[in-house]
């Protein structure tokens, strides 16, 4: 029983930092503005639940850490059973600032489609380039 | 009230209250300016008191958010090293919001520039302050999304809308590597406050979270790379350095001063925090093998971008986009003496990181000048504007000339405690700093050539506008006097700054006072 959790864990860990390495080349090499965006939301996605991964406990049976009473003996069951909720935490925080950032992105893309009429990063590095030698504002 | 836990606050509270408060005043561009100038000078009052008590206090200070003491609750710990900076952060946001004004005349939306200004002067002050690595991470991010959309702020025109997209998205990747970092830290050491981790990291015990758990050296190693690289993109050091040169110019030029006076330095500030508070000193030796792999990595990457935006600055025909190449170059500098680890460079970094944020300001608000005067940025249409504005010509010239390291400028001083400090470890990085310094004197030359001696295409009537003048007249003679007075300066202020940041005993001792005040 014991390999097959050590089994399952290490599939999972492997799977995650393998998604990691993908989204980074999603980010680095799509030509596509807007999969650029979903490849860095499976980025930190994946970085979430790696830090969700770190609070939990191998361990049965397995509790949400809520105290139910203010009991010597709620609080014995409690260390007991109770996974971590401070990485939770930070995953929330993460989460939400997170989303501001995708917001801000996904109207820089929006805007851009308007100005130009494309998302495509290569054509737009031409647009670019041509700009910056007429030396505008 | 707390001044510790103020300081950050105001701004803060500024910044979300500007949006109802300019409904209800109907956009009144005077008393949103006016509003933006008590927000940024009650800041620079605060910050000043917080100087004072931290220069005057021989231990750091710990402030506790309602009284929740580390490692439960965040502190913010003062120590001489972010007293200093914070206040030269207020000051220098205070003196850019009065040149913010006659610069944005003719745009719109000041009341949506000024909420994104407050709360980047929130983030910067949030970084420098924290005890805390979360909140670290919170505070970088407060930073970068004020100041992604102030790259942004031309929405209507594409290069700024797209260098701010491409700025948006190598720093979110950059966060969220240090996002992971703070995993592995949290899930070995069990804490994320930088005295708890100092401690675990130097053997000593620390009450309520416990002994680190697996092994630490592995994840020390991982977690410091990844943590690394985000200062890396943060500060924008080769090969994480190209969406700097794009982001900056694109900028309105206050902005600019901004994104390259004090927005970089928080890549800086977190690495000296990192590797000089939670792993400075003596270490295991196996851990201070990565902690010296790490710094050597840091010399190698400051110096190869020091030299190659050196050469970039000279083929630039875009007047920001040469001083952005030079940003670069300098925090290159910056992390060549942050790598060397030892009290003389950490000295030198300092200084040379305050001198470097007052001179580039400079430069970019006199260059901004020009811009607005002309409407263009490039350096051949400035020709000749330079003799129909004698103070922007003359804060241009001591910026450019302070910058490149002439005596009796600021950035001079600075230069030769950082010349001193790389001798001690190597001739080449010594002999570094001079050549990438002469290469960068030609393109500086070059432009104060055109600007000065240039044939002006068009006769050009615009008169010099006075209170962005005076704002860089201001920060010419804050150059000229840190240059006159630079013995002093070090002795008083850099040096007690420096030693305190290696002394990471008395770091970890502040909370740790408090902590067992409370467990007894």
């Amino acid at each position: 029983m014991n390999e097959v959790i050590t089994f399952i864990w290490t599939v999972i860990i492997l799977s995650l930092i393998a998604t990691v390495i993908i989204s980074l080349y999603g980010i680095a090499r799509r030509p596509n503005l807007t999969k650029k965006l979903i490849a860095l939301t499976i980025f930190t996605d994946t970085a979430n639940l790696l830090v969700v991964l770190l609070g939990y406990r191998l361990i049965y049976p397995v509790a949400p850490p809520v105290l139910p009473s203010f009991s010597k003996e709620a609080l014995q069951t409690f260390v007991k059973t109770a996974v971590d909720p401070l990485p939770q935490a930070f995953v929330i925080t993460a989460v939400v600032i997170g989303m501001a950032v995708n917001v801000l992105i996904a109207f820089a893309i929006i805007q851009i489609y308007r100005l130009y009429g494309t998302v495509d990063a290569r054509k737009l590095g031409e647009k670019q380039s041509t700009l910056l030698k007429e030396g505008g504002i | 009230m707390n001044v510790i836990g103020l300081t950050p606050i105001i701004p803060i509270v500024f910044a979300f209250a500007l949006p109802l408060f300019s409904i209800l005043i109907k956009g009144n561009r005077k008393i949103i300016q006016f509003y933006a100038l008590i927000g940024t000078g009650l800041t620079l009052i605060s910050s000043y008191k917080l100087f004072q008590l931290g220069y005057s206090s021989n231990v750091p200070l710990v402030y506790t958010f309602g009284k929740w003491i580390a490692p439960i609750g965040i502190v913010y710990e003062v120590d001489k090293l972010n007293a200093l900076i914070a206040l030269l952060t207020a000051g220098l946001m205070f003196l850019i919001a009065i040149y913010s004004y006659r610069y944005l005349e003719h745009d719109e939306g000041l009341e949506w520039y000024y909420t994104l200004y407050l709360g980047l002067e929130a983030g910067l002050l949030g970084v420098l302050l924290t005890g805390d690595a979360f909140n670290l991470f919170v505070m970088i991010e407060v930073t970068s999304i004020a100041a992604y959309a102030l790259v942004m702020f031309y929405r209507d025109r594409g290069d700024s809308v797209f260098s701010g997209l491409k700025y948006a998205l190598i720093g979110a990747t950059g966060t969220t590597m240090y996002f992971l970092a703070l995993g592995m830290f949290y899930g070995t050491f069990g804490t994320v406050n930088f005295a708890d981790l100092s401690a675990k990291v130097h053997g000593l015990s620390f009450p309520v979270s416990g002994m680190p758990a697996g092994n630490i050296v592995i994840t020390s190693g991982i977690a410091l790379a990844l943590a690394t690289w985000a200062f890396l993109i943060k500060a924008a050091i080769v090969p994480n350095h190209f969406w700097l040169p794009e982001a900056h110019p694109a900028a309105p030029s206050p902005i600019s001063a901004i994104l390259s006076g004090l927005v970089v330095n928080v890549g800086v500030y977190a690495l000296i925090r990192f590797l000089y508070t939670v792993y400075g000193g003596s270490l295991a030796p196996e851990l201070a093998h990565v902690v010296s792999l790490l710094s050597v990595i840091a010399i190698a990457l400051g110096a190869v971008s020091a030299l190659f935006s050196a050469l970039m600055m000279n083929v630039q025909k875009d007047v920001k986009r040469l001083i952005a190449y030079s940003t670069i170059m300098h925090m290159g500098y910056l992390f060549m003496a942050v790598g060397l680890g030892t009290e003389l460079g950490l000295q030198a970094a300092l200084f040379h990181l305050v001198n470097h944020s007052i001179a580039k300001a400079l430069l970019f608000l006199a260059a901004g000048i020009f811009i607005h005067a002309i409407g263009s940025r490039n350096i051949e249409d400035l020709s000749g504007v330079g003799r129909r504005m004698p103070i922007a010509t003359f804060s241009l010239a001591i910026a450019t000339l302070s910058l490149v390291g002439i005596p009796p400028l600021n950035v001079f001083f600075s230069k030769l405690l950082l010349f001193n400090a790389f001798i001690d470890k190597n001739l080449i990085l010594a002999w570094i700093l001079v050549i990438s310094s002469v290469i960068a004197l030609i393109a500086y030359m070059r432009l104060f050539y055109v600007i000065w001696f240039g044939k002006p295409k068009e006769d050009i009537k615009t008169k010099e506008p006075l209170s962005m003048s005076l704002t860089c007249l201001l920060l010419a003679l804050t150059c000229l006097a840190i240059g006159l007075m630079a013995p002093t300066i070090v002795d008083n202020f850099i040096a007690p700054a420096a030693a305190q940041t290696l002394d990471y005993n008395s770091y970890i001792n502040a909370v740790l006072n408090l902590l067992s005040k409370l467990l007894h």
